[in-house]
């Protein structure tokens, strides 16, 4: 195995399926996945001169996201444009939810089946990053440097695509409990 | 700390991303305010939901094995780029993913038993010992000016206690173990809820490993003379980061 072989099976393969599973929620298909992750692990392989004793997994999955991005652009524009509001900030999560209410117990019922699709039905920069914080517990910082947005942005998509998910479980609750069908 | 200042913070408070002292004020705070504590209940709810129903997707196995073979053969990477400058034992760990990757797991086990892996079989066995008996302390302190003299008072050698809280680990305590029949260094750290045992003794020319059992992880390697085994059931890349936190803090 060539020296190169060796590096980037070491930056690589222990962080495939972190990879895969950014590409999985990315593109929302497996085949896709499958080829986007490929096409990443090409580049991976290209530049692995530039990973120098830095943590592999930020910097493959930067590589994920962007060919997941390049990926949507060309497939689901409608995905990636629109829908984005980061001026509204981190701040007006303040001004809302400032009733205690039911949700926080009901959440413990929540089909499993409701809750993955609304995380499918959130704009692909909100799910993002929420895949980046929840499933991959990276730092602001680090999902910072793998969507190439500032942290300020960072936070206030996370704030935004939290009160999302949480408005979209209210809707299911609220339906089930007027006994409407799940 | 005004309201409107404490709900905008209740997201990087969950996030663990407010440093010790806005932390600590943070917790006041919220002792005073009910409806800032629900919102925080709220949030922490959704954050637990998430971990615990979202799906996780892993790679499938053909997409790994293609990606095994597929690169080789592959454009080389261009003239002149610098060596990754990454431990020894990083590399070790890597070949040995990529030999499990391709099912090659039942040569080593036909292989038969090496005197490193006797070891092993000692460590988890320790490990399982000292989990059932609940007597995971001799010495329960946060503070390694505590946990390192105490150590090294008992044991032939001096065991690096490195304080790494400002990395996320936790130090816990720590206890002597017997290995193999003889006593051994065990620095406890945190992370979340998981506990981290660091088997240290003075090394004897062990080949780094990374090894997975029964939900255990075991990460071993060398440095400065040292030879350390962390076990715990955090997952295996977090484990890494501590091995790479403890490799950094021996020195060379």
């Amino acid at each position: 195995m060539s020296e190169n072989d060796r590096r980037f099976q070491d930056a690589v393969l222990p962080h495939l399926d972190a990879a895969y599973n950014l590409a999985r929620w990315l593109t929302g298909n497996d085949h896709d996945a499958r080829d986007v992750v490929q096409d990443a692990c090409l580049r991976a392989y290209r530049s692995i001169g530039q990973l120098r004793g830095a943590s592999a997994r930020p910097w493959l999955l930067a590589i994920v996201r962007n060919a997941c991005f390049s990926w949507l652009r060309a497939n689901r524009p409608t995905e990636v444009v629109g829908s984005l509001d980061d001026t509204e900030g981190a701040g007006s999560t303040a001004r809302e939810d400032t009733s205690p209410g039911p949700e926080t117990l009901a959440l413990e019922n929540l089909d499993r089946k409701v809750l993955n699709d609304a995380i499918a039905a959130l704009p692909a920069p909100y799910r993002e990053v929420l895949i980046l914080r929840e499933l991959e517990e990276l730092s602001y910082n680090d999902i910072a440097n793998v969507t190439g947005a500032p942290i300020g942005t960072v936070m206030s998509r996370l704030s935004r695509g939290r009160r999302l998910l949480a408005q979209s479980f209210q809707v299911v609750l609220a339906h089930v409990e007027s006994g409407g069908r799940r | 700390m005004k309201q409107e200042d404490a709900l905008n913070l209740l997201q990087p408070y969950v996030d663990g991303e407010l440093d010790a002292a806005t932390s600590l004020e943070m917790e006041r705070y919220l002792a005073g305010d009910a409806i800032a504590r629900a919102q925080l209940a709220r949030l922490r709810a959704l954050s637990s939901a998430l971990r615990a129903e979202a799906d996780y997707y892993v790679a499938p196995g053909s997409l790994r094995a293609g990606i095994l073979s597929g690169t080789r053969g592959a454009a080389a990477p261009p003239q002149g780029s610098t060596r990754v400058r990454s431990p020894h034992w990083l590399r070790s760990i890597g070949i040995g993913v990529a030999a499990a990757a391709v099912g090659s797991i039942a040569t080593m086990t036909l292989l038969g038993p090496t005197q490193q892996d006797l070891t092993e079989h000692d460590i988890f066995a320790a490990h399982a010992r000292a989990t059932v008996s609940d007597r995971l302390l001799d010495v329960a302190s946060s503070d390694q000016h505590t946990v390192k003299p105490w150590l090294s008072a008992r044991l032939g050698f001096s065991p690096p206690v490195p304080d790494l809280s400002g990395s996320g680990f936790e130090l816990v305590g720590g206890r002597i173990d017997v290995v193999g029949g003889q006593r051994v260094a065990v620095i406890v750290y945190r992370r979340r809820q998981h506990m981290i045992d660091v088997l240290v003794r003075p090394a004897r020319g062990e080949t780094p490993s990374v090894r997975s059992r029964d939900g255990l992880n075991l990460n071993h390697f060398t440095q400065s003379g040292m030879s350390f085994w962390l076990i715990s059931d955090l997952n295996s890349n977090e484990l890494g980061d501590l091995a790479r936190l403890l490799v950094a803090s021996a020195g060379p």
